[in-house]
């Protein structure tokens, strides 16, 4: 037990007293007359989020390329993928379970799911509360009773509070992030059994194969790959891994 | 389907600059053209009764609850859900049937009972994987567990500490699953430790001939002298009716002929031949009685009562052996090779049930 | 005989209020004015009687959470009339108490649980018949201060019979602690009223309220603001109520409108005492003369200096922390003992060198 200082209670000769219990009634005396009130009235005030803030979780369809990367990073298990009529699945989430923490935002290589500054959303019940997929497509109705915004200011010593006028948007703009290529490869193929049940998984129709003079013969088409990752999920062996190419 | 991996326990071992994009698969020939895979490994091995329940197959066959054992190795529904991949047919060792026999190559041969666990006997399978844990050159060993009724379970061990489970040690005379869980096993660990009967240590040669992920991977195969084992429902009936009481039962054991169970309170013995009524039929065509195909054999013939023989095969095995010695973790004694070899005899006897 | 009935015992002691002189024609309420108007009465209803404590009870409590909101940077409340700023939130904090259940739980011994907050209000209101505010006094006697601090002391017998009766392990805690801040603050207030005492010779809080005690002992004043602190249980020295730990020691098994009755008592202890205060040191009612009232302006100016006393010593709330209870105990006997101590040797030199109101008047008196 070194490492374990006592902490002592710092004694103070009389005169030390008298200055700092002044001090305290000044202070007091001080912050009664001109506070810095830092309250923010809410719903009359809203405090500034930041653009980047983790609010209300939006989604777009059309960029979309069904790699399942959000309902897989999820540390909440809070997205579950579900069939659309055009096959495809897109994800729901699950506001019981999120915790905001907006890794699938992340995560999405097309960015398709997008922040907004919504914070406060309200459920009737908790059925309500599984936001199924066109849900997430419009954007939610608020219901707005601010008149402005309040931002704290940071000076030199402590923070001072600026009410400034105006409606903050909700929406923020998010420019798409640049498109990376990733293709799915096989890294032991001497260890593939030949199951085949990456080709079943295959949405786009990258993986083939054929049997040739006794033996099955495997391939992958980059042109066709678009990098889901479901076939690297799904092979019994896990030789497949995704390469990223220029 | 699979479940989502991490990646420390992703299998791909080859960097990802030798990904390859197209590469080819063998496929074995099929002696029922108009079956597929599975359908050629019920004709070929389960229906002609010389089936020794291994699950070799179980380990590899990728479809989702494809390869199971109840009552015999089934696969529900195979017409349809057989992927038609051939990887069960590529490791099953009965498949182009080549009978083993005889005491094996080896390295050495050492009588041993160690000072740290108690089990069977000198409970050296025990003492060679908790070693190979220690050393770090597995991270896992599939044990043989029980439950009440003394049917098999299997027990990923991780760490030594979990050999306080009495249920770990000691011969349970009925099939082990261990093979069925291998893939996992291998998918989530760096080195892999198996125990098994000889087919079962056959099959994993195969598994180690035929896919890379397993050769890296299962790092010592355990194999026991064997001359048969049981199906868990007859064994059950049949020492029911001797009058063993399974709650109280402790120690099943079988030497000089005799069938010993004991018992908290008592003891139910009876001559081993009285059992030859239920041995399973791919057991009587089985001729290895020493595991030659595996890394290292234990049994007890062979040694003093409370030792096990251990027969070394691998290098790795004798790095563990001359660790056990270094820390003198084991006492060592004489190896009676005379028995060994008169049991090695007496299982080759049953060439003459092998249909040629 | 003559000239004994009620009316004259009445009509000898009545308080003289202009803005009132208008009723006297009136045929009903003309009759009832020499009663009302029977200082004793008036005192008693007003100030320093029940319309002062109700205003207190009811102002306080808003204007000390208000107060401490705005030095620690928050707001207080807010919502309950918002046009006020929250002003009526005390009443509304009043009448839900009067709907909530006063659970009486099964250990506690029943009688005494239910009986001890309403026989706390006896030697919480008896001392403000002694209280002379301007020209409205109860009753006058020479032993006046010297009743009014016997009667305060009782008080804390009465918390100890709170948290007797509630028989549960956080009310036993706060209770000990209660009793050990009893002999803690008690000595040196008790020291600091007799140094008044001497200063002034007699205890007769209508001519004590003539000198300005403050300026002749300032010490006297800082002795008894610090044991009016310790008294009342405020921060720094919230000992046996200690919300963050005992949650609310003796009181804590409290609930309903008996628990209203309770937690009002902390705040008309502070009156009492703060009323003890303005009459003994801030010249009680004294101030500039408002015409139309007449006697009720001296007790206008009594209460809004007992209500300046009383905010000042509940803002401490927001400044200081909670001492702990030796080191309170260590105040008590060591600072305040030697302060109150002080304040007795300033009293007795005054006297010596001739200064005190003791002398002076006496002196007047003696022919």
């Amino acid at each position: 037990m070194r490492d374990v200082k006592k902490i002592a209670i710092p004694e103070y000769d009389a005169v030390e007293k008298a200055k700092r219990h002044t001090f305290a009634l000044i202070t007091a005396a001080r912050e009664a007359i001109m506070p810095l009130t830092f309250t923010i009235h809410y719903p009359t005030e809203r405090k500034l989020m930041p653009k980047n803030f983790r609010g209300f979780i939006l989604f777009e369809s059309e960029r979309c390329i069904n790699c399942w990367q959000c309902a897989f990073i999820c540390p909440a298990n809070a997205i579950r993928m579900k069939k659309a009529p055009d096959n495809r699945y897109y994800p729901t989430i699950d506001y019981a379970k999120c915790i905001f923490c907006h890794f699938c935002v992340d995560s999405c290589p097309r960015g398709a799911l997008k922040p907004t500054k919504i914070h406060d959303v309200a459920y009737k019940d908790m059925e309500e509360m599984l936001t199924l997929t066109d849900k997430m497509i419009e954007k939610p109705e608020v219901h707005r009773e601010d008149e402005r915004f309040v931002d704290y200011v940071l000076g030199e010593d402590d923070a001072t509070l600026k009410r400034e006028r105006g409606k903050d948007d909700f929406f923020v703009e998010v420019p798409t992030p640049p498109e990376v290529r990733f293709v799915s490869r096989c890294v032991q193929p001497e260890s593939c059994l030949g199951c085949r049940i990456c080709e079943g998984v295959c949405e786009s129709g990258a993986i083939s194969s054929v049997v040739e003079d006794g033996v099955r013969k495997m391939r992958i088409d980059e042109e066709k790959c678009t990098g889901c990752g479901l076939c690297v999920k799904e092979c019994a062996m896990q030789i497949l891994t995704l390469v990223r190419v220029r | 389907m699979a479940t989502a991996r991490d990646a420390s326990g992703a299998s791909a071992s080859a960097s990802v600059a030798e990904a390859v994009s197209e590469w080819r698969v063998r496929l074995p020939e099929k002696p029922f053209k108009d079956l597929k895979y599975f359908g050629n490994l019920k004709a070929k091995v389960i229906d002609a009764g010389i089936c020794s329940r291994c699950l070799t197959c179980a380990a590899v066959c990728p479809a989702p609850e494809g390869i199971t054992a109840v009552d015999g190795v089934v696969f529900e529904n195979w017409e349809e859900k057989c992927l038609d991949c051939g990887a069960c047919v590529r490791v099953c060792p009965r498949f182009e049937y080549e009978p083993k026999s005889g005491l094996g190559e080896y390295l050495e041969i050492l009588a041993a009972r160690s000072k740290r666990f108690s089990g069977q006997d000198g409970a050296m399978v025990t003492e060679i994987l908790a070693s190979a844990i220690e050393m770090g050159i597995i991270d896992r060993a599939i044990f043989v567990g029980r439950d009440e009724a003394w049917r098999t379970t299997n027990f990923h061990l991780r760490e030594i500490e979990q050999l306080s489970l009495k249920t770990l040690r000691g011969t349970k005379y009925c099939y082990s699953t261990a093979l069925s869980e291998l893939r996992e096993a291998v998918l989530r660990s760096k080195g892999v430790g198996v125990i098994g009967t000889p087919c079962m240590v056959s099959g994993v040669k195969k598994l180690r001939e035929e896919f890379p992920l397993f050769r890296e991977k299962v790092k010592i195969s355990v194999g026991l002298f064997c001359t048969e084992n049981f199906h868990w429902e007859e064994l059950h009936a049949f020492l029911k009716e001797k009058g063993v009481s399974f709650e109280k039962l402790v120690k099943t054991d079988i030497t000089k002929g005799q069938f010993i169970a004991t018992m908290t309170d008592g003891e139910v013995t009876f001559p081993v031949s009285e059992l030859e009524e239920i041995i399973p039929s791919g057991c009587r065509v089985c001729t290895d009685f020493a595991a030659v195909d595996a890394d290292v054999s234990v049994g007890s013939v062979g040694s003093a009562p409370g030792f096990s023989t251990v027969v070394v095969r691998s290098a790795l095995v004798k790095e563990i052996i001359d660790y056990i010695r270094r820390n003198k973790y084991a006492d060592f004694g004489n190896v009676m090779l005379k028995v060994v070899n008169k049991m090695v005899k007496l299982k080759k006897k049953r060439e003459a049930n092998i249909k040629k | 005989m003559e000239g004994i009935s009620i009316l004259s015992i009445v009509q000898a002691n009545q308080a003289n209020i202009p803005l009132l002189e208008g009723l006297r024609g009136l045929p009903g309420i003309g009759q009832i004015l020499p009663f009302i108007l029977w200082k004793p009465l008036l005192a008693l209803l007003l100030v320093p009687g029940f319309l002062g404590l109700t205003l207190v009870i009811l102002l306080m409590v808003w204007i000390e959470r208000k107060l401490t909101a705005r030095i620690q940077w928050r707001v207080g409340p807010r919502e309950v009339f918002k046009y006020l700023g929250g002003l009526i939130q005390p009443l509304a904090d009043g009448m839900r108490y009067f709907f909530q259940e006063a659970i009486v739980h099964k250990d506690a011994h029943r009688p005494y649980f239910l009986q001890f907050p309403i026989l706390a209000f006896i030697p919480v209101l008896l001392p403000l018949l002694f209280i002379s505010a301007g020209e409205l006094v109860a009753i006058r006697t020479d032993f006046g201060v010297q009743i009014a601090v016997a009667l305060i002391s009782l008080i804390p017998i009465v918390i100890l019979g709170f948290g007797w009766a509630s028989n549960s392990r956080l009310a036993f805690i706060g209770t000990v602690r209660e009793a050990f801040m009893y002999f803690a603050y008690e000595i040196p207030f008790i020291i600091c009223v007799l140094a008044m005492l001497i200063l002034y010779g007699t205890g007769d809080t209508y001519e004590i309220q003539r000198h300005a005690g403050a300026i002749l002992n300032p010490v006297a004043a800082f002795a008894f603001a610090i044991a009016m602190v310790m008294a009342t249980s405020r921060l720094p020295f919230e000992i046996p109520e200690a919300d963050q730990e005992l949650a609310f020691g003796p009181m804590v098994e409290y609930s309903g409108i008996v628990f209203g009755l309770v937690m009002t008592l902390a705040y008309e202890k502070a009156y009492v005492m703060a009323a003890l205060m303005t009459d003994l040191f801030f010249m009680g009612g004294a101030g500039p003369e408002i015409p139309m009232l007449g006697d009720l302006s001296g007790a206008i100016w009594f209460f809004i200096k007992v209500l300046i006393i009383i905010v000042v010593v509940f803002s401490l709330r927001a400044i200081y922390p909670r001492y702990r209870i030796d080191q309170a105990l260590r105040i008590g006997w060591t600072f305040s003992l030697a302060l109150s101590l002080l304040a007795l040797a300033i009293s007795l030199c005054l006297v010596a060198f001739g200064i005190a109101p003791s002398v002076t008047a006496a002196e007047v008196v003696a022919p």
